[in-house]
């Protein structure tokens, strides 16, 4: 086989010489493209394996964790959540509206095909400097095809995050999560049972969208890339994935049946490889048998990524009934082939095998790799010179950087309140929805600082998780398990690789410490086009959860008068990234001094001491300190017209980061019973103000309350029009 | 007496569950869910079409269900005098039949709009009849087409009926504008010349539990119960 065509396929020649030497012969053409797309890092995590295997992914609520379609952990009384994220990074960028909208679609297909109704969805997205007009295209296209699949299917999207850096000006970012509800006792795994059971094809018809996608998502991309592989991003189509997601949890909750698997990433190789290979058993499946949108050859149908695509198995005398459910649901339905004891994967076509392989040499010998990488060198300790910041020039400089601003532009464009059962829509510390039918409620956010990775990989992972964590402590919602998305530019580079290890056994003791284990998630390297990577971005997506939806905390100020109350450690005007980026401009990531040093035990004490007072109703509402400092949050606890008057001794920690960092606010007539539990626990906390009507004054400095208002609401739209 | 009520599902449909959870919650009859292949309509006092994108949208939003097998009966129901509430899509839908006058377009930013919104009743009929003038609901949107158009004459003909039956209106602590959509003369539901049918592009059904976010969608189903 020529060496081109090998490349061609992603394939390294010493890869392709290990599926020599074990078939002792040469390889077909759809069996090479089996190999393209089965060997890539999106499908079978050659860089990243070696790594990830050192995460906790168990504790006793988790049901399932990593290698299924998605982590499962359990509520109890038989509820269960099955949740994931996944990019789509590179299709937004070639083609931002259908690359987003499918990213979406394959997120909530991983959800259902394991027998869970998707009940949210979350959006972690990306982009470079807005003052370019790609990144505006993008932004609109990518908002406009997450909003457009999630609200056509009628799923509620609760939140995310959107950030703006130059790192991502020719890679932007599209993670997207999905979180269904599933009875235990109905839970569908790709595992097949039965020899002799039958392979059908539920769905949308193959065409010739995404061939080769999955390996493109492995890829370095170059400048001139963006038309040639637009081919290779796929079409979504909602409404079919609405009629696919009721026909198949029929089909589910009727027992017809046996297993399920989407057809995602490399379609319908990557399904029938990963159901034969889970089940220890063979597929033979007849290529003339698949449902068409046009001719295809069979290399084509074995890669396309066409969407709304499922394959099952089931029992033969099921077929019947299977046929007149998905009929009833309009939805194309072919029986394709059948489970073998052969351990093969067999595909055949005008009755000639096409393709004819060991499990095992696909799934079992994938690469894997142990890439050199590099430990980034200590840090020089700087002191910033911040003679010239006064507070009015801090508040200008946040109100006109998109990062700080609301993003309702963003999150107006989605559907958050369809389903009937949310709670807390997008623009709060975290979305919460409560399980249908009963009073437990789940909450969730996706979190990543990109700066503090690039800083310290290892300290700005654990500095993510714990973020996540708050934002789900503030509502009072117990945090219990993490999906994750290692979005990072290409591991070729030993200093990437770095990013990546670090990053991972960051996420490794921050998951250890805080017993919130890993239970999905997905890997998205080569972010980068030509010598310019994107800043590590790990994201990580928690799930939090409360017994009873009337124990949640509100984020914002209920009361006129309450105290305002301030919890946690200030980084320092020194020590906090985002503050020194955003206020002083430092750029060079050499310049930023070493992030401080994780406190474990502060963090710890502070929750518990937050769910002691949450217990005894003493808190009106609360929100953590993340990006913006204590400003920052206060500004996003406003409503119905509240505003604060606060004092704190140095003005630079009211926008510095925090460690273990809560505002709360309270009765006054409690400060009393407050004082006494802070006290009791030796909880460093600090009075700082109150909650007042139509007014912000810091420090004795009053700013023009409407003024503030508006700028924090409506700017962004300004800045990105 | 018992109020009995159905809510049709169309494929596509995605506020079906949400519109059968809202009577379940606030009337006291059989509520029944029926499949938009029926033939024919049970003997009931209130039809909701609901919300969702029936067909996916194509053609154009509600066309495509407004030539379902059950649109027949629903249109001998409203014959009869029976109430129908059309919620979102559901409003395209009775549009589309010619139930109700106008059409809904495009917002008028071409972009879709979930959000709270605040309406206020203009002319009063059995569906806002516990609603004070000027009173201010909360209530969410979800649309992309919500901008509601008709003719000039068509419009004279709404208000010389009075058959406008929401619009809308400022909000506290809102930064947005009475007119969300482009809506002519703010219009956010109208009823047919009878009254006893009523479009509405807010959703009513996502605000009446103690969890959502204002409980002001229990109004429309009450004032129709009173």
């Amino acid at each position: 086989m020529n060496e081109d065509l090998i490349k061609q396929h992603g394939l390294t020649i010493d890869e392709f010489k290990i599926i020599h030497k074990y078939l002792k012969r040469d390889l077909s053409i759809e069996e090479l493209g089996i190999f393209s797309a089965m060997w890539n890092e999106h499908c079978c995590y050659k860089t990243s394996k070696k790594w990830l295997k050192k995460l906790p992914t168990e504790n006793n609520i988790v049901i399932q964790g990593p290698g299924e379609n998605a982590g499962i952990i359990d509520l109890k009384d038989n509820d269960g959540i099955a949740f994931k994220i996944e990019s789509h990074n590179h299709p937004s960028y070639i083609e931002p509206f259908n690359g987003s909208a499918t990213g979406v679609g394959g997120i909530l297909r991983d959800i259902f095909t394991m027998g869970a109704r998707p009940i949210a969805t979350l959006d972690s997205i990306r982009f470079g400097d807005i003052t370019t007009d790609k990144t505006k295209y993008l932004l609109n296209g990518v908002v406009h095809g997450i909003g457009h699949y999630g609200n056509c299917i009628g799923i509620p999207n609760i939140g995310g995050e959107c950030e703006f850096d130059s790192s991502y000006d020719y890679n932007n970012l599209v993670n997207a999560m999905a979180i269904g509800h599933v009875k235990n006792d109905r839970i569908f795994y790709s595992k097949p049972k039965t020899i002799g059971g039958l392979i059908v094809y539920i769905g949308s018809k193959t065409g010739k969208d995404g061939i080769h996608g999955a390996s493109m998502a492995s890829d370095v991309f170059s400048e001139d890339d963006e038309d040639e592989k637009r081919p290779s991003v796929q079409v979504g189509d909602p409404f079919m994935e609405k009629l696919l997601m009721e026909g198949c949890l029929e089909l589910m909750s009727s027992g017809l049946i046996e297993s399920m698997q989407d057809m995602g990433a490399a379609g319908i190789t990557s399904s029938s490889v990963e159901m034969a290979s889970k089940g220890e058993v063979g597929v033979l499946i007849n290529l003339d048998k698949i449902p068409l949108r046009e001719p295809l050859s069979p290399y084509e149908i074995l890669l396309s990524e066409s969407q709304e695509r499922m394959l099952a198995v089931i029992e033969p005398e099921n077929n019947e009934k299977v046929k007149s459910i998905l009929k009833r649901w309009q939805i194309d339905y072919e029986v394709i082939g059948e489970i073998t004891d052969t351990k093969r994967v067999v595909f055949s076509s005008k009755n000639k095998n096409v393709v004819d392989l060991p499990v095992n040499i696909i799934v079992d010998d994938a690469p894997e790799y142990d890439r050199e990488f590099y430990i980034p060198k200590k840090r020089k300790i700087n002191d910033f010179d911040l003679t010239n910041l006064n507070i009015e020039n801090m508040v200008d400089n946040l109100f006109q950087n998109l990062n700080y601003l609301e993003k309702s532009w963003v999150f107006n464009q989605y559907d958050s309140t369809v389903m009937g059962d949310t709670i807390k829509e997008p623009g709060q510390s975290s979305g919460i929805v409560k399980i249908h039918d009963s009073d437990k409620v789940i909450g969730a956010t996706t979190d990543c600082n990109p700066l503090y990775i690039r800083i310290n990989p290892e300290k700005g992972m654990e500095y993510t998780v714990l973020e996540s964590y708050r934002n789900l402590v503030c509502s009072n919602l117990k945090p219990l398990a993490i999906t994750n998305n290692l979005n990072f530019a290409s591991p070729h580079d030993p200093n990437i690789m770095g990013e990546i290890v670090l990053s991972i056994n960051g996420l490794r003791k921050s998951a250890s410490q805080l017993d919130t284990p890993i239970v999905s998630g997905n890997v998205s390297l080569y972010n980068q086009t030509n010598d310019r990577p994107i800043k590590p971005t790990p994201v990580i997506g928690m799930v939090g959860f409360n017994d009873n939806y009337e124990n949640i905390i509100s984020n914002k100020f209920q009361n006129e008068s309450d105290l305002i109350i301030l919890i946690g450690n200030t980084m320092s005007k020194n020590s906090s990234p985002y503050f020194l980026q955003d206020q002083l401009t430092v750029k060079k990531v050499t310049q930023f001094n070493e992030l401080i040093d994780i406190n474990y035990d502060l963090e710890k004490k502070n929750i518990k001491v937050l769910y002691n007072i949450f217990d005894h109703n003493l808190v009106t509402s609360c929100n953590d300190i993340s990006r913006g400092g204590v400003f920052l949050t206060l500004i996003k606890m406003l409503q119905n017209n509240y505003g604060f008057n606060i004092n704190i001794k140095d003005k630079f920690d009211i926008f510095c980061e925090y460690q273990a960092g809560y505002i709360l606010t309270i009765n006054k007539n409690d400060y009393g019973s407050i004082k006494n539990i802070f006290e009791k626990n030796q909880i460093e906390y600090q009075n700082i103000g109150e909650v007042t009507k139509e007014s912000i004054e810091i420090n004795s400095k009053k700013f023009d309350y409407f003024k503030i208002l508006n700028d924090y609401l409506n700017n962004f739209e300004k800045i990105i029009n | 007496m018992s109020f009995k009520s159905a809510v049709i599902t169309f494929p596509g449909s995605n506020c079906d569950r949400d519109a059968l959870v809202y009577l379940k919650a606030l009337t006291n009859g059989e509520v029944l869910n029926i499949w938009h292949e029926e033939n024919s309509l049970p003997n009931v006092d209130l039809v909701i079409v609901p919300g969702g994108f029936s067909f996916g949208d194509y053609l154009r939003s509600g066309a495509m269900a407004s030539k379902s097998k059950i649109i027949n009966d629903l249109i001998n129901h409203s014959k009869k005098g029976g109430y129908i509430l059309g919620i979102c899509n559901g409003f395209q839908i009775l549009s589309e039949i010619g139930l109700l006058k106008g059409a809904l377009i495009q917002n008028k930013r071409l972009k879709f709009l979930g959000k709270n919104c605040f309406i206020k009743k203009r002319y009063q009929s059995d569906f806002n009849c516990l609603i004070n003038k000027d009173q201010v609901l909360k209530i969410p949107v979800a649309h992309n087409e919500g901008n509601f158009y008709c003719d000039d004459s068509d419009l004279k003909y709404l208000h010389d009926n009075e058959l406008i039956a929401f619009e809308y209106c400022e909000g506290k602590f809102s930064n947005s504008i009475a007119n969300i959509n482009g809506s002519i003369d703010n219009i956010a539901g109208i009823t047919n010349k009878d009254k006893n049918i009523l479009g509405m592009m807010p959703h009513p059904e996502r605000a009446f539990q103690n969890f959502h976010s204002s409980q002001d969608g229990k109004l429309i189903l009450e004032s129709l119960l009173s």
